[in-house]
């Protein structure tokens, strides 16, 4: 059997519960043999493969839960915050570069301090980091220097947890009106 | 009827021109100047000026109350740039009597009626159009506005309530202006204009008559100066505010789940993310991860073995004895066949070791061994094996003298 261009990376990197993303020489042979892969990651481990746009990563029923849920925290509050700075949250976490240093001080002076406190990974400086790297491996985040970090697509998988959230907690009545 | 001259009015505006202006704002929120309203915003100025404002057609009663006369209301919107937004319904009102007007004037013109009446139509059209397109400057200049306010939130609403601010205005003023001045829509304003600026331009040309060619090439002069504030005002809607409102949108959509989601961070079900499994298919570091486990059971101090003190069943193999019975049977025509029947008498199973030891009786010097000159072979079966031996016959052998 002839299997896809890359298709050892490709497995490698969703197995190990990182996203391709549309800016990896891999994610072309991912989309063009999007059956065989959707197929393939079913038959063979009962995972979903979900391939979005500018990114793809695969689904299970046994999950992260801890990590999912400490950057959904870790977002959350930064653009919150970013909001509450007057600044375009959402032009930030698409653009920005951020530094270490910045992110320690809006969560050192936010208002979810409780909430920041009471989490492992959250609390201090040292925990950020290592949440940061973790980030980074998965290819939440992508490391510039070693104080520095930008965002990749795959943020666009939590913001659109938020709003399916919002969306529900309000009731369904709000529909998106344009497309 | 006015008594008093234009001029007066005008200077009693700008002498008293706050309470006009107070008055302008409280019709603009109440959509009436209430009796009491009225009389505490004079009694600040004086009891004369509540005459004054009669006098001059300022307010008109309404009941006991009064309202700002149209005239008045209007120029005030006008000088403070505050429009208030109109729902698309009511700007729309302006394509019937744009239709209309449109088809009596192609009629007119059909049925040679006269020419009075044409002039009349096409001048009413004019006027129509002009107050079209500045009653559509003035909503897209305050849906600008409030959208910008909502931006800035100045008043500091909460997220949600930003979601529904954004979703009406873009729902019910937005998106039905920008239907209305859709030139690629065909039932649009903006269409109906483009073909009454073909029908002014042939009219300006061909018309027989000077004075209606005059109307017509006014009429003309004012479409395409329309078109391009149209589509100006259209651009604005697309470009600018339908992506601002669709931002604030869904930007506070966005931070609302967020809230939300932070109320209680441990009771919301997350993203589910992929759990790395140990052992992949593809594992690069496989053999670092074999090395890894096997470590942990590695014991790098010294392992003594205790000696197993448990009785067990050794057999000792008696070669005298079978020697001697292998003696008193000679000549044996099979000798590992012999073996075999003379440790199945003794053992209900011939185990391999037991037969080797019994075989060592050949090698005896007393025993000579003659061997199948076909070379035939014979199966033995132990409890362990199956082994394939020769035919031996042994003998006596002979003594050296």
């Amino acid at each position: 059997m002839v299997y896809p261009k890359d298709h050892r990376h490709i497995t490698d990197d969703l197995m190990s519960g990182k996203f391709i993303l549309a800016s990896h020489e891999t994610f072309a042979s991912l989309k063009e043999n999007a059956d065989f892969y959707t197929d393939f990651f079913k038959q063979s481990f009962n995972y979903e493969l979900i391939i979005k746009s500018d990114y793809a990563y695969l689904l299970s029923k046994e999950t992260n839960e801890n990590f999912s849920r400490d950057v959904c925290i870790f977002i959350a509050v930064l653009s919150y915050e970013l909001d509450r700075d007057g600044k375009n949250f959402m032009d930030a976490l698409e653009f920005s570069e951020f530094t270490i240093e910045e992110v320690d001080r809006y969560f050192e002076n936010t208002s979810f301090i409780d909430l920041i406190e009471s989490n492992k990974q959250l609390r201090d400086a040292e925990g950020r980091r290592h949440l940061i790297n973790a980030m980074t491996r998965r290819h939440i985040a992508h490391k510039n220097f070693e104080d520095r970090f930008t965002f990749t697509p795959a943020y666009k998988m939590f913001i659109d947890f938020a709003k399916e959230l919002a969306l529900k907690r309000m009731g369904g009545e709000l529909q998106p009106v344009m497309n | 009827m006015i008594k008093a001259e234009p001029r007066t009015i005008l200077s009693f505006l700008h002498t008293y021109f706050e309470v006009v202006h107070d008055l302008f704002a409280i019709q603009s929120e109440d959509g009436i100047i209430r009796k009491e309203m009225l009389n505490r915003v004079c009694e600040r100025h004086g009891s004369f000026i509540q005459a004054k404002l009669r006098d001059y057609r300022v307010v008109r009663p309404v009941g006991e109350d009064f309202e700002m006369r149209d005239a008045y209301f209007k120029m005030m919107e006008f000088l403070l740039l505050e429009f208030k937004p109109l729902l698309p319904e009511t700007i729309e009102k302006y394509m019937m009597s744009i239709s209309e007007l449109f088809l009596k004037i192609r009629r007119s013109i059909a049925q040679q009626s006269d020419r009075d009446i044409l002039q009349e139509r096409v001048k009413n059209l004019n006027q129509q159009i002009r107050e079209f397109v500045d009653m559509v400057e003035k909503n897209t200049w305050r849906l600008l506005n409030e959208t910008r306010d909502l931006k800035s939130n100045i008043e500091r609403i909460e997220y949600r309530d930003k979601v529904h601010k954004a979703s009406f205005w873009i729902e019910y003023y937005i998106l039905p202006l920008n239907k209305i001045l859709d030139v690629n829509h065909a039932d649009s304003i903006a269409q109906k204009l483009i073909e009454i600026s073909e029908f002014a331009n042939r009219g300006r040309l061909d018309f027989a008559e000077e004075t209606v060619r005059s109307e017509f090439e006014k009429l003309y002069v004012q479409l395409l100066q329309t078109n391009g504030d149209l589509l100006r005002q259209s651009k604005i809607l697309t470009n600018e505010l339908l992506p601002l409102l669709e931002r604030i949108r869904t930007e506070s959509l966005i931070l609302t789940g967020w809230i939300e989601f932070l109320r209680n961070p441990y009771k919301a079900a997350v993203p589910p993310l992929l759990k790395s499994q140990r052992g992949l298919v593809y594992a690069k570091d496989m053999l670092y991860k074999v090395r890894e486990f096997f470590q942990q059971f590695e014991h790098p101090e010294n392992v003594y073995l205790e000696e197993d003190d448990a009785p067990f069943d050794k057999w000792i193999f008696d070669r005298e004895l079978y020697k001697s019975k292998l003696n008193a049977e000679l000549p044996v025509p099979d000798f590992f066949n012999w073996c075999v029947k003379e440790l199945g008498a003794s053992f209900p199973e011939i185990e391999t070791e037991k037969f080797f030891a019994m075989t060592g009786l050949i090698f005896d010097e007393e025993f000579s061994i003659e061997y199948n000159p076909e070379g035939a072979r014979a199966g033995i079966r132990t409890t362990t094996s199956q082994l394939t031996v020769p035919l031996l016959r042994i003998e006596a052998s002979e003594k050296i003298k």
